[in-house]
């Protein structure tokens, strides 16, 4: 381990359980010679480490990418979700962001509709399940058309584009008060909303995605924003009126069996 | 016959949302009649108890106040039955919660101050509705504002309505989907000005009779308005 006297060492607070069913408990480590260059997962691997070493389980913690893209790592540091820097995810966070002494409290994403696997790691498989319940579109599409065959408007196809960034981490829901899934779920019908390919399945697509989200056990939506603030991905709660919309236009004006 | 777009608006939690919505929009609208009601006890007892009188005569009355009663009824059992959903979702709170830069005062104070407006309206309706009528309408009103108890109730129950029509009123539009970046933030700041407006005009009235301006003053400021 290198000696810099740049290093510091932090108090890492982090939450235990062992299994699904085990209840858990804060449970408070030292981490030693930290170094300001380490991103936050990184020091969670040195920690990882030295628990390794002196026999102890390591902390579970969920990450794939570590480069912002994937929607893996989510965790809520010192009650900011994904961590205090706004729109990026928590591997983007780097330990330069904190002091020698400094307390730091690490809490998995706290749903009722994504239950502790272990440690840090919940099961976001509800997230997937209302993505099987409409988020695609069905007919074969065929394959690549000749250009300018669908015309897309600039504006529209941006917008697809700014919805579609979505990585589906569940921050939304670990930030919303009410544990709300809706930016999520707009963002996801909005994105084949605003598509030629995507409209001709709209409706039945927004009430079977709305039906899945509920049946998830997912909250209501109060617009009090915070998913929108702590979106790695920028995404805006205009998906969230795009989707009621979507929810008046299919449930009062829709002709087919639903 | 097909009635899924009926039982849709509460058997789905964006239906119960719209219908939250709609019923409180409805009841920001009767806010404003009601205000516009109470401004003539400014004009005095002949005017405002002569508007009651034919507010009274009105055969439709019985209808309306159902409506109304109903309309109350559903924004209630819309809110605590989402606020109860939203509860299941989250069986263990965070250690460590911020505020992330979405919520504001109005927001995030919706569940506390939907009570205290509750609490007011049924004070309001035992001391006011529910009761004999006989000594007149505005001397009902005059002499409860010249009590110091019932002002600070009062005056109270709207600061509460002040907070819930501050986040109420522009998160209605977001739920019907009204969401435009030219007219969103016009939404918001409507949102405020009504709610500021609404408010002020009811805790301006107590305070007129409770500080006896209606005395020293009244006939100056009647001069004025004409």
């Amino acid at each position: 381990m290198s000696e810099d006297k740049n290093n510091f060492s932090v108090t890492i607070r982090v939450w235990r359980q062992n299994s699904p069913e085990d209840e858990g408990r804060m449970v408070a480590y030292k981490v030693e010679d930290v170094s300001p260059d380490m991103s936050f997962l990184e020091m969670l691997d040195v920690l990882n480490e030295n628990l390794i070493k002196k026999g102890e389980t390591p902390i579970t913690v969920e990450s794939d990418c570590r480069e912002g893209i994937c929607g893996c790592c989510g965790l809520v540091v010192n009650g900011d979700v994904h961590g205090p820097d706004k729109h990026s995810t928590v591997c983007q966070l780097h330990m330069r962001r904190f002091k020698d002494g400094d307390v730091i409290t690490v809490e998995p994403w706290r749903v009722g509709s994504f239950p502790v696997i272990r440690d840090l790691a919940v099961n976001r498989t509800a997230l997937d399940r209302i993505i099987q319940a409409g988020g695609y579109i069905s007919a074969r599409t065929g394959s690549s058309p000749d250009a300018n065959i669908t015309l897309v408007k600039q504006n529209d196809a941006e917008e697809a584009m700014d919805s579609a960034a979505c990585i589906g981490c569940g921050a939304c829901v670990a930030a919303c008060p009410n544990g709300a899934a809706m930016l999520f779920v707009g963002a996801k019908i909005s994105h084949m909303a605003l598509l030629p390919q995507g409209k001709t399945e709209r409706m039945e697509r927004a009430l079977n995605m709305i039906e899945a989200m509920d049946k998830e056990g997912f909250g209501n939506c109060s617009n009090e924003y915070e998913c929108e603030a702590v979106c790695p991905k920028e995404i805006k709660v205009s998906n969230i009126a795009r989707m009621n919309r979507e929810f008046l236009l299919a449930n009062f004006f829709s002709k087919e069996g639903k | 016959m097909n009635l899924d777009f009926l039982t849709r608006l509460y058997a789905t939690s964006i239906g119960r949302k719209l219908v939250m919505s709609v019923t409180g929009l409805f009841l920001s609208a009767f806010i404003m009649f009601h205000l516009s009601a109470n401004l003539l006890l400014l004009k005095g007892a002949k005017i405002f108890n002569g508007f009651v009188g034919i507010m009274e005569k009105n055969p439709a009355l019985p209808l309306l106040e159902t409506g109304l009663f109903l309309i109350f009824i559903l924004h209630i059992l819309m809110g605590a039955w989402v606020r109860w959903e939203d509860w299941k979702n989250r069986p263990h709170g965070y250690e460590r919660r911020k505020w992330q830069g979405g919520r504001t005062v109005g927001s995030a104070t919706m569940l506390y101050t939907a009570p205290i407006i509750l609490l007011f309206l049924l004070y309001h309706l035992f001391t006011f509705r529910f009761v004999d009528h006989s000594m007149g309408y505005y001397e009902m009103a005059v002499s409860a504002f010249r009590s110091q108890t019932y002002v600070i109730i009062y005056i109270a129950g709207f600061a509460a309505l002040l907070l819930h029509l501050s986040h109420g009123v522009q998160s209605a539009f977001q739920t019907l989907g009204i969401n435009h970046p030219k007219y969103t933030p016009w939404i918001k700041i409507a949102g405020w000005f009504f709610a500021i407006i609404s408010v002020t005009g009811f805790t301006v009235i107590p305070l007129y009779f409770f500080f006896g301006i209606d005395a020293k003053t009244s006939h100056f400021i009647i001069e004025i308005m004409h």
